[in-house]
Parts: structure tokens; C-alpha cells; sequence
């Protein structure tokens, strides 16, 4: 009867884990080309010591990951807007979204990098 | 079977897990050897060396992208007996008796083993070791991480390791390198 309840349990719990929504993006208008946001992307994350796993300039794209336990991963795409670009970042914590507050850090730094700090 | 308990535990722990506060860096950072300026060189002149240099090193090259300067490697190492640490308390003991008899005859028989955990099959666990590189022509950036992924494919080890050795030597070795190949 016991390990019935630990069955039950363990099946609830595994029920709420496997709910896995999309990442919601944080988004950021630069006035920059958006070849200069990507490469300021790639190395804002090499210096913080995350290892670039994907980088394409025609498709706009970065994928970074961090070993630390669960595993992190940070993905940037840079669209043309204009005369400027945007940039859409998401993030992922053992392969489940994070919020996107967590990402003003880096975009913030990004807008540094770039000389578009406020 | 006595460590059935933790189980229950572990999948509550698991449900109520919480986001951490802030998007974590890599800990301990970059050293200040995984930097270092280009020398004047272009971007894919480093990129070329890179490619040369990580591959004599035994790395695996999964992708590269020039217009950023980017180099992605892998390497794997196979840990031998990696999960027998843990293993070696599950020892066993069987046994069993046997009584026969025969026209005029009685015989007994007793018999008792021991037996170790791992039961004489290795399992071996994964080092993987990823590793970029990005010359975007003013600066060289050296970053590397460095996982364990045990027999079950679950990771047991992850860590950054872009540290002093492994990004000085990546770099002479650079320095030494002709980018056509030869040394």
C-alpha cells in the first residue's frame, strides 16, 4: 500500500515536470548593424564563460551553453529593424525556460558594449 | 534496497524546485590567459590555427563559423570504472545446501559465495570537454567546459575549465602552428 502512495506520487510530480512552455524572449531594439550586436553578443558570453555551441552571422543566431548543473543555455537572434537591429534572448535552466528578467543583466552589458548605454 | 527512502524525497525536492535569481556566469571565470590580443593577425588566420591546434590535440571540430571568428570543438575521453566508487557497498552473499542420498548413503552439501557490486562489467563513464574560440579580430577568446556523463548517459560532472594551462598551451601551440597543416 505504501509503495502504492510512493507510485502515485512520483507520477503527480512527474506529471507537473514534463509541462515544459516555450521560453519567453527578452526583447531590445539597439541602434547598431546587426552583425555589430552579434558579434558583441558572442563576446559578452565568452567573457563570461560560456562556450558558444552554434553562431550563424547570415541567420542571425547564437547558442551558448554553461556547464553548471542542470545545465544553462543562452540563445540570441538578431533581426534587422530598420536601420537598426533587434535582439530576442531566451534562456534555459536543465532544458526548462527561465524568466526573462534574468536576461536584463546581459542586455544591459550588451547596450555597454555597443556604447548605447543609457 | 535500504536507500529506498531518499527516493520519495528527491522527487518532492525536484517538484518544488525554484529559478535562481540571476542568470548564472561561468565560476571560476576565464582566466586572464584565455584572452589575449590578435596580434594583427585577421580573424580567420586565427581561425585556421585553432582548427589545426585543437585538432592535434585530439579535438573534434563541430562547427565553425568565420564571419564571427567562431571555433566550436569537442573532445571525448573514456573515465574507466567511473561508476564503481558507488557500487562497491551492493555486495551480495548466496548460498545453498543439498541433501542426497544413496542406496546405503547419506550426503550433505553446504555452499556460500560472496559476490561484488559491479559483477566484473566495467562502466565506464564519458569526459566530454567542449571548447570555442572566437577571434573577431581585435581579441582571441578561449572559453571550455568540461562534463562526466556516466554509463546511464546521466552527467555526473559539469564544470567550466577555461582555465591557465589548458588556454596557454592552446595558444603557443597556435603560435607554433602553420595554418596549411604542418608545424
Amino acid at each position: 500500500m505504501f509503495r502504492f502512495a510512493i507510485l502515485l506520487l512520483a507520477l503527480v510530480l512527474t506529471g507537473c515536470a514534463t509541462t515544459a512552455p516555450t521560453p519567453e524572449p527578452r526583447e531590445l531594439s539597439l541602434a547598431a548593424t546587426p552583425g555589430a550586436v552579434l558579434q558583441e553578443t558572442v563576446d559578452l558570453l565568452m567573457e563570461e564563460g560560456y562556450v558558444i555551441r552554434h553562431g550563424d552571422v547570415e541567420l542571425g543566431r547564437v547558442e551558448a551553453a554553461l556547464a553548471r548543473w542542470p545545465g544553462y543555455r543562452v540563445r540570441a537572434e538578431v533581426t534587422p529593424e530598420g536601420d537598426a537591429a533587434r535582439i530576442s534572448m531566451t534562456a534555459t535552466r536543465g532544458g526548462r525556460p527561465l524568466p526573462p528578467h534574468l536576461l536584463d543583466r546581459l542586455l544591459a552589458a550588451l547596450q555597454t558594449r555597443l556604447g548605447l548605454a543609457p | 534496497m535500504r536507500s529506498w527512502w531518499w527516493m520519495p524525497c528527491l522527487l518532492v525536492l525536484a517538484g518544488c524546485q525554484t529559478a535562481p535569481t540571476a542568470l548564472p556566469s561561468a565560476e571560476p571565470r576565464p582566466a586572464a590567459e584565455c584572452r589575449w590580443e590578435g596580434d594583427g593577425l585577421a580573424s580567420e588566420e586565427w581561425v585556421r590555427r585553432a582548427l589545426t591546434a585543437l585538432e592535434q590535440e585530439g579535438f573534434v571540430i563541430r562547427h565553425t563559423e568565420t564571419a564571427l571568428g567562431l571555433v566550436n570543438a569537442e573532445r571525448t575521453r573514456t573515465v574507466p570504472g567511473y561508476g564503481d566508487f558507488y557500487d562497491r557497498e551492493r555486495v551480495g552473499v548466496f548460498g545453498g545446501y543439498g541433501v542426497g542420498g544413496g542406496r546405503g548413503g547419506l550426503a550433505t552439501g553446504v555452499m556460500i559465495g560472496f559476490g561484488g557490486g559491479s559483477g566484473g562489467i566495467r562502466r565506464d563513464a564519458t569526459r566530454l570537454e567542449r571548447v570555442s574560440l572566437v577571434a573577431d579580430g581585435d581579441w582571441v577568446r578561449v572559453t571550455r567546459d568540461i562534463q562526466v556523463i556516466d554509463w546511464q548517459g546521466d552527467i555526473r560532472e559539469a564544470r567550466s575549465a577555461s582555465d591557465t594551462d589548458f588556454c596557454l598551451s592552446l595558444r603557443n601551440a597556435m603560435a607554433t602552428t602553420d595554418s596549411r597543416g604542418g608545424v
